[in-house]
Order: structure tokens, then sequence, then C-alpha cells
């Protein structure tokens, strides 16, 4: 590698990084996703949750007992069903919040579904993951602080709600509960916090630093949670009365996304390791790339995602033509649809399937992108791309792209662009191919 | 406040907070050995008992000394006769 360029000249940025590449992408390792496992607004599993997209179920419903916070005009939510949970043993489960049982159930179930027993030997040194999530679980942060805030008395905290608390609870509670000893990180990126955990692992991966990563997200539903978008005017507050015509992701009626809860998580694997057990392979993941808008914390920039989604797919060595479907964000919010669709008809034109899964489960927030990229593989096995649940008459400034509408389209999709957005200038582009 | 009133609190606390079958609460139960609570158990046993029990424990030297059950007993019977000496 060039560290003091030739003759004596400093090496540019871009020798460096020219030699940079060339040195890594003989070694660079073949990423693919072996696994998948969720708990969503739709039920437990990957095959649940398509099963409730096929049925055009929508997983949204009135949250009446949220009535008596002041203030709180968004009364909708998308609740995942905790069952099961006591199957983990109480001295694992102590340290877990609600989101974090979502983590490790979607966990255990990603294992199983790449033929992997949960209760083998998982303390290789070479097996991690990454979990992430917007805060801890905000059901122990909200109990926490009503605890000791009466009379600002520590006495009556328990040993656990520290552990339940903490940014890395979910992924923390992952490993420690599968013994994992290898890499454990936590993305902390809101609504994007999903996709930058499968974005670090593919890297992990790639680079040879592990064999396999558990990566994913997790959250849970909480008045504290719908309250902090609320407050930036970001909810549906039109259909309390109609929950299940809401969130409305590109359409004309749309007025605000809808929290939801639940956790994503893939298995990723070196596609050696995975050939070597012969493993089932769900897809290849090509090519990721996350970016900042550096410009506002919640306006949604057209710049930044168009540029995510550029680079996403020079990283994957692909053209916007060779993408099949694009699995967007979209939360149904006024802004970030605009941008979002205004993003993909910059890039794609107009010609790539597009949808938005929220209008089936709300927004998951920082589980969202891997429930929905499992749900768009799954999809996407059977050639059939689902269409944006909710979406009745495309808005006048969302138009200019495919949008998949009424029904799902059958046709043979390889490659998927997955778009992940948040608060905070994030944008992060997944692209997976289908093997 | 009786023996026999600290006795069933006292096992309502380890039924509920460390998910014991009340079967296993047997006065002699070694609380880390036999009933397999750890280090950050006992912080959240103290909690439910100063809960349960509306004493303050945390700093007492004598919950230092505790190995079964019994002397749970026996140490939250003299802090409630310590409370009122009369009884």
């Amino acid at each position: 590698m060039l560290l003091f360029g030739r003759d004596g000249v400093p090496p540019s940025a871009r020798e460096i990084g020219k030699e940079m590449m060339n040195s890594h992408s003989t070694n660079l390792k073949r990423v693919v996703i072996t696994g998948m496992g969720c708990v969503s607004p739709l039920g437990r599993g990957v095959s649940t949750l398509v099963q409730g997209i096929e049925a055009g179920r929508c997983a949204v419903r009135a949250m009446d007992d949220w009535k008596h916070y002041i203030g709180l005009r968004s009364l909708v939510g998308a609740p995942a069903e905790l069952k099961d949970e006591k199957l983990i043993p109480r001295q694992s489960r102590r340290s877990m919040g609600r989101l974090s049982l979502f983590a490790v159930q979607a966990a255990q179930d990603a294992l199983i579904d790449a033929g992997i027993d949960p209760d083998s030997n998982l303390t290789t040194g070479r097996m991690g993951c990454v979990v992430g999530s917007t805060t801890g679980s905000a059901i122990s942060i909200s109990q926490a602080f009503e605890t000791m805030l009466p009379d600002h008395d520590l006495t009556k905290l328990s040993s656990m709600q520290f552990f339940h608390c903490i940014s890395h609870t979910a992924t923390m509670n992952v490993a420690q509960h599968l013994k994992l000893n290898g890499w454990v990180m936590a993305t902390s990126a809101a609504c994007a916090s999903a996709m930058q955990a499968i974005g670090a692992g593919y890297d992990l991966i790639r680079l040879g630093r592990q064999d396999a990563m558990l990566c994913g997200g997790a959250e849970e539903l909480h008045p504290t949670v719908t309250g902090s978008f609320d407050v930036l005017f970001a909810t549906s507050v039109k259909y309390n009365a109609t929950p299940t015509l809401t969130p409305r992701p590109f359409d004309r009626d749309r007025d605000g996304l809808v929290c939801g809860e639940g956790a994503g998580i893939m298995l990723l694997e070196d596609y050696d390791h995975a050939v070597k057990r012969g493993a089932r392979i769900h897809a290849e993941v090509l090519g990721y790339h996350t970016c900042s808008s550096g410009d506002h914390v919640s306006e949604s920039s057209r710049p930044a995602m168009v540029a995510c989604m550029h680079e996403a797919l020079r990283q994957s060595g692909l053209e916007p033509r060779q993408v099949d479907y694009i699995n967007a964000h979209a939360t149904a919010t006024l802004q970030g649809d605009k941008e979002e669709a205004e993003a993909i008809r910059e890039v794609f034109g107009d010609s790539v399937p597009v949808s938005s899964l929220k209008g089936y489960l709300g927004h998951t927030l920082g589980a969202s992108a891997a429930i929905e990229l499992s749900a768009a593989l799954a999809g996407m096995r059977q050639d059939r791309l689902y269409p944006t649940l909710n979406l009745e008459n495309v808005s006048p400034e969302c138009q200019g792209i495919h949008h998949i509408q009424g029904a799902p389209e059958q046709r043979a999709a390889r490659i998927v662009v997955k778009n992940s957005f948040a608060f905070g200038g994030i944008s992060a582009v997944l692209v997976c191919r289908m093997v | 406040m009786t023996k026999e009133e600290i006795v069933t609190l006292t096992n309502q606390v380890f039924e509920e907070s460390f998910e014991l079958a009340p079967e296993k609460l047997t006065p002699q139960a070694k609380i880390f050995e036999e009933l397999g609570l750890d280090s950050l158990d006992i912080v959240d046993l103290i909690v439910a008992l100063q809960k349960k029990f509306k004493v303050q424990i945390r700093e007492d030297e004598r919950v230092r000394t505790i190995r079964t059950l019994e002397d749970i007993y026996a140490f939250i019977l003299a802090l409630k006769q310590e409370e009122d000496p009369k009884k």
C-alpha cells in the first residue's frame, strides 16, 4: 500500500483509495444471508409475516389506553404480540426488556432458519451480533423514571433496570443468551438502526473478521416513542377512528407515520462458510452504503438519499437499470415520502417497481429494515413483489416512479435495493441478489 | 408482625421475583447454592424485601451474613422487633 507516494511525492487521497481497493478486493469475502427471523406486528416468524402481507392485513389498531397522555394526538399503533418469553430461562430473561425479548426470539428463529441449533456451541469467537434500536427499552426507561423521580429515591430501582435501559440492551442480551463471544456491537441510528447493523455485519464478514453475524434491530411501542414523533408533527392523527387506513405511504391522503414494534434479525455468513456447511442461501449482499446529509436533523434530504443509493449501487458493481425491485423506506410522512419518491425517480426513473411495507406493519423503527427486507426476500422467492397497502391515489409529488398498487406483481426479481432513512440525516441502503 | 407472616411474605418475594416453586422454599434452603440466586439477584431481593416489609436494609451489615431462607426470616423478625420492642 502507498504510504509515502512515488518519487517522494505524497500520494493523493484518490491514489491511496485506489491502492486500498486493489489490495482489499482480492481478499474480500462474499457475504450471504442464510437465516431470517422476526417478531412483527403481523406475528412471529417470516412465514407469518408474509401470510399477513399476502392477506392484505394492516396490523395498526387504536391505542385507547394512550388517551390519558395530554397532547398526544396520534392514538394508533402497530403492537406485536409477546408470547412464549418464559421459555427463555429467568437468569437470561431478567436483563431483557420487551425489545430484547423480541430480539432474542428473532435471533433464535434466524439461527433455526439457517439450520443452526441455538443451543449448539456458538462460542467460537468467529460469530457475533450487531443489533440496533433507537433507545433501550422505552417501557423500562419510563418505569425507571416513574420509580425514581417522585421521591428522587434510587433505592427502589431493580438491578436489572439498567440492563433494560442501556442503548446496547438488545445486542448484549442476544449475545449473552446465545453465548456468542465474537464481535458484539449496537447501532443506534433510530429508524436506520437495523440497516446499519446489517451493513456493519456485512463489512466484518467481508473483511474476514467474522464468519457469521446475527444482524438486525428491535424496537418497542410506547406512548413516549409515538409522542417523540407526535411533537414534531410526523405522526398520523386523522385515522384514530379508522386505524387500518393508516399509514398510507406515497398516498395523497397520507398524514404521517404510525409506530410499530418487534424485531428483525438476519444471519449473515461468509459464502464459503455457508457452502461448506450446506446452508440454504436466501440472498447475497452485493453492496451497502450509509451516509449523512450533513444538513438537518429532521428534514429528509433527497440529495443524501440519491448519493446513498448511487454509492450502494457502485459498491455492488451494478447500474440502476439492473435493479428489479426497490423496497422503500416510505413511512407516510408528507416530506419523507416526497423526498424518497423524487430520489428514486432521479436514480431509477419510472421502470423499477417500488413499494413500502409500512402500510401493513406501521413503522417498526429500528427494526424496520430487517423485518421489511425479510418479507421482500421471502416474496421474491415466490416471484411476488408486494404492493404498498393503503396506497389508493398516488400523491402528485410522489409520482413518476413505478408504484406497486392493489395486488402483488408476479415477476422474477433478482436484485433488490432496500432503503432505510432516519432522523439525524441518516441514509442507509443495501443491495441484495437472490441466490 | 408474626414469624408466620414474615415467612409467608418472604416466600412470596421468592416466588414472584425469582419464579421459584413453593416446595423449594424450605427454611434451610441455601439462597445461592440451592435456590440459584446470584449477586445481581441479591440486589433485587433487597429491593423487594424493603418494599414488602417497608424496611431499609441495603446498608445493614447483617445482610452479608445471610445464607438461608431461615436467616432472612430471622433478620426481618429482628428488624421488626427493633421497630417495636414491645412485640
